[in-house]
């Protein structure tokens, strides 16, 4: 195995490529330049929005000389849903629920980053118990997409049942799921102050069963991928990046990643327990589709041992802040505290406040930096939530990673970018 | 933030501080100066948002209870009590937020790497037909960013190479989340929301 | 509405949608909504054994098309995973293109801008043809009652069987799936047919 390469300093090693490769005037298109037109046939064609590569509904308007891709233009907005304008039309509570269904995959990053915000302009403080826990659910789930990504990933390439293997452990983190909060997917666990239960009997159990399984299965799709020539083949030298042009085009997570740019938020602005467990930050340094699928694969071992030191360190106690403003009394109060009763009435009917201010909170979320922008006006609404989605910003980065590609090259580009529609379009 | 000098930002304006977080006002018409400075001289290469925001109607929002105590007036002699009225949970006391210059907000949220992680937002206000200036040139990944706020508030984004709609169809009317417009969606037959 | 003599428990359809008396009190007589509904097109069928055939050779390999939009994608996914298993149901194998798939499995919040190719995807569709509306938002929209997004699916495509659930369960998609075989074993038509939106 390749050694991870860390260093914080981008020009210290010998540069992927010279210059930049952004193309020009417009950074996230691709033009056919226009002898091209004259020499040979150039062949425009849609791929999308309904494609079985494209994880999602994506539209990529190509332009092709034979096999070789020389113009590109992305369609997004097929799947937009207005959920910025939908959550400013409810109370904080209610959009908790709307937000972990932006990125779909990673779910808990999305609904994890929206209540920091909240728990960040309320200024209140959230027990030990939760913080634990919700690192634990959001290794969790960074382990779940890794495991959709490249289930579907190299079900494109060819190596279809790498499909099956990958969804039998999500199974396995989706009961999990399903334990803790009822849902297998789109948990709404989290709640402005903790969590929104306690932590079920028999989880720790189940949840040291996973760990204790999981890291020989990450062995194993690894054997089966990284010695397979075709794999390699169709993955290395493909779709480069340069770290220059990766923090230019803004990319983060595991692209940045495997530039060689070594900035993991949770190692550099640590949030949660993210500065009380060990971890390592897997780097490496070719920045093609290989090298992203490597750090996909080592972000996932990471994964367990964060979640075997979560399990570990669970302290005992409260699991939700117990501020009656903001959280709901224990059920057992109502019938007997006046004061209570008025609190839960007021939260189930106004919500809380949030002070007015405004925040960006950026998390970690196994496609890069999810982020979000909150403004408040003091009211029970937001009355801004913008969320900055890692997609996004990745397909604005596909006409560079596409330069020279051939079509087959396109499918293995797209699928190393970790793309999911749902917070592209939002 | 220590260290840096917020004046020789070309177009700086004011300094707010809250949460832990330095939002700067740039005079818009600059945006692209300072951009450029943060980027060489400060080193906040890394630009991880461009949000916009609609503020038609700050202030008119109705919250429940009375308005509070109002600010300190030394005219009149009053200084208002020491705790903080706007904390959760004050109902009944709230004081009105402060009103916002302009009608449209623009806050780019930059990052900073090394030598040490440091973020930093800078804003600029815009009006109905106010231009802003495009930092794609500064940074190529505010591209499809500043599409999007033309895209969802009608901000005109000036001198943006490919400014079309992103999100929306092409030949959508209207700019959703501009505060005028409505949610839309159908009336739900026994809810509140008809 | 005349209703015909044999009723559909009779073909061995046992939903409880059949079973279900009208709203309104027990009237255990009566037909339910879903019998009226196709009372007259019980007269019609008259299943002969071809008919049957077709409906056995209908159901027994009806193959999904590849439409996954949003989060019920990811369990539309789940159900071709070896522990739910849609290959029983002779189900597993997804066809990316239109012309050669006979359910589309609407998985999904539709935008306004991905109506026009929704519909375009099911017009390529070869009869008998086959939607269901996987999840609240294919159904109605579910949570999202705004001006981006259809507020269900069946505004533009004939819908024959809808799975509640944000997302719904692997094992909820596949009792639709069950449901809607049992329907063609009845001899019911497609919805296209229902809604007469077009003849088979």
């Amino acid at each position: 195995m390749t050694m991870a390469v860390r260093t914080r300093d981008t020009r210290a090693r010998t540069p992927i490529y010279e210059g930049s490769r952004i193309p020009s005037p417009v950074p996230t298109e691709l033009r056919v330049d226009p002898s091209l037109y004259e020499e040979g046939d150039i062949l425009e064609i849609n791929f999308g929005p309904n494609h079985p590569s494209t994880h999602g509904v994506l539209r990529l308007v190509l332009e092709l000389n034979g096999e070789r891709v020389v113009g590109l233009r992305s369609v997004v907005g097929y799947l937009h849903t207005g959920f910025e304008k939908n959550m400013e039309a409810k109370t904080y509570w209610k959009g908790i629920t709307y937000a972990p269904r932006m990125d779909y995959v990673a779910f808990q990053a999305n609904e994890y980053a929206f209540v920091a915000a909240i728990e960040k302009l309320l200024a209140i403080d959230v027990p030990p118990k939760a913080t634990w826990m919700r690192t634990l659910m959001l290794e969790l789930n960074r382990i779940h997409s890794h495991l959709v990504w490249l289930g579907t990933g190299a079900l494109e390439l060819g190596a279809i049942s790498m499909f099956w293997y990958c969804f039998r452990e999500r199974d396995a983190i989706l009961d999990l799921f399903e334990l803790v909060a009822g849902a297998r997917m789109h948990t709404r666990y989290f709640q402005a102050g903790g969590l929104a239960e306690d932590i079920p009997v028999g989880f720790y159990e189940e949840c040291q069963r996973f760990c204790d399984s999981m890291p020989s299965r990450v062995d194993e799709y690894e054997a089966l991928l990284d010695r397979q020539a075709i794999f390699l083949e169709r993955t290395k030298g493909i779709g480069l990046l340069s770290a220059e042009d990766a923090i230019a085009l803004g990319q983060s997570g595991p692209v940045l990643r495997a530039s060689g740019v070594d900035w993991d938020i949770r190692k550099d602005e640590p949030y949660l327990v993210y500065d009380q467990v060990n971890f390592d930050v897997p780097v490496y340094p070719n920045g093609d589709v290989y090298d992203r699928y490597k750090v996909r694969m080592n972000e996932m071992r990471e994964s367990v041992r964060i979640i075997q030191q979560c399990l570990d360190g669970i302290p005992e106690g409260p699991w939700i802040s117990d501020n009656r403003k903001v959280v709901l009394p224990p059920r057992h109060e109502l019938h007997t505290s006046m004061e209570s009763l008025i609190h839960h009435f007021k939260l189930v009917t106004e919500g809380y406040r949030v002070p007015e201010g405004e925040i960006y909170v950026a998390v970690e979320s196994p496609r890069g930096e999810f982020g979000c922008y909150l403004v408040s006006d003091g009211g029970p609404r937001p009355w801004r939530v913008k969320f900055r989605a890692p997609s996004y910003v990745a397909l604005e980065a596909a006409p560079t990673v596409m330069t020279d590609a051939l079509i087959a090259d396109l499918i293995a580009i797209v699928g190393s970018l970790d793309t999911v529609m749902g917070e592209v379009d939002r | 933030m220590t260290g840096v000098d917020f004046d020789a930002i070309p177009g700086f304006v004011n300094r707010r501080d809250g949460h832990g977080e330095t939002t700067i006002t740039i005079e818009t018409g600059q945006i692209v100066a300072a951009a450029t400075h943060m980027r060489d001289e400060l080193g906040f290469t890394f630009l991880a948002d461009l949000a916009g925001a609609d503020y038609l109607g700050w202030g008119e929002q109705g919250v429940a209870g009375y308005w509070g105590t109002p600010p300190a007036d030394a005219e009149r002699g009053w200084t208002p009590p020491a705790r903080d009225l706007n904390a959760p949970g004050s109902w009944g006391l709230q004081t009105a937020p402060e009103p916002k210059p302009k009608r449209f907000s623009v806050s780019y949220h930059l990052l900073r790497m090394r030598p040490t992680p440091e973020r930093i937002r800078l804003q600029v206000w815009a009006d109905e037909a106010e231009a802003v200036p495009s930092v794609v040139a500064v940074w190529p990944t505010a591209d499809w960013h500043e599409r999007e706020a033309w895209d969802m508030f009608g901000i005109v984004i000036e001198g943006h190479p490919n400014l079309q709609r992103i999100l929306l169809e092409d030949d959508w009317e209207g700019h959703p989340l501009r505060k005028d417009y409505p949610l839309g969606g159908e009336p739900v037959r026994f809810s509140d929301a008809e | 509405m005349a209703v015909g003599k044999k009723k559909l428990a009779d073909y061995g359809l046992n939903t409880e949608r059949i079973l279900m008396e009208k709203r309104g009190g027990p009237r255990q007589d009566e037909p339910a909504a879903f019998e009226q509904e196709l009372g007259n097109l019980e007269e019609r069928l008259m299943l002969t054994t071809i008919e049957k055939a077709l409906a056995w050779a209908h159901r027994g390999s009806m193959w999904p098309d590849t439409f996954g939009l949003a989060c019920c994608a990811i369990e539309m996914m789940s159900i071709v995973s070896s522990r739910y298993d849609v290959s029983r149901f002779g189900m597993e194998v997804f066809r990316s293109s239109p012309r050669q798939a006979d359910l589309l499995i609407v998985s999904g919040r539709v935008s306004h801008k991905m109506a026009a190719p929704l519909r375009q995807i099911y017009d390529q569709m070869l009869e008998p043809k086959w939607v269901m509306a996987m999840g609240a938002c294919a159904s109605s929209a579910g949570m999202f009652n705004n001006y981006a997004v259809l507020q269900g699916v069946d505004k533009i495509v004939p819908v024959d069987i809808y799975v509640p659930g944000c997302p719904p369960r692997p094992e909820a998609v596949l009792e639709g799936i069950v449901r809607l075989h049992e329907r063609i074993k009845a001899g019911v038509p497609p919805a296209y047919e229902l809604r007469k939106a077009a003849q088979g």
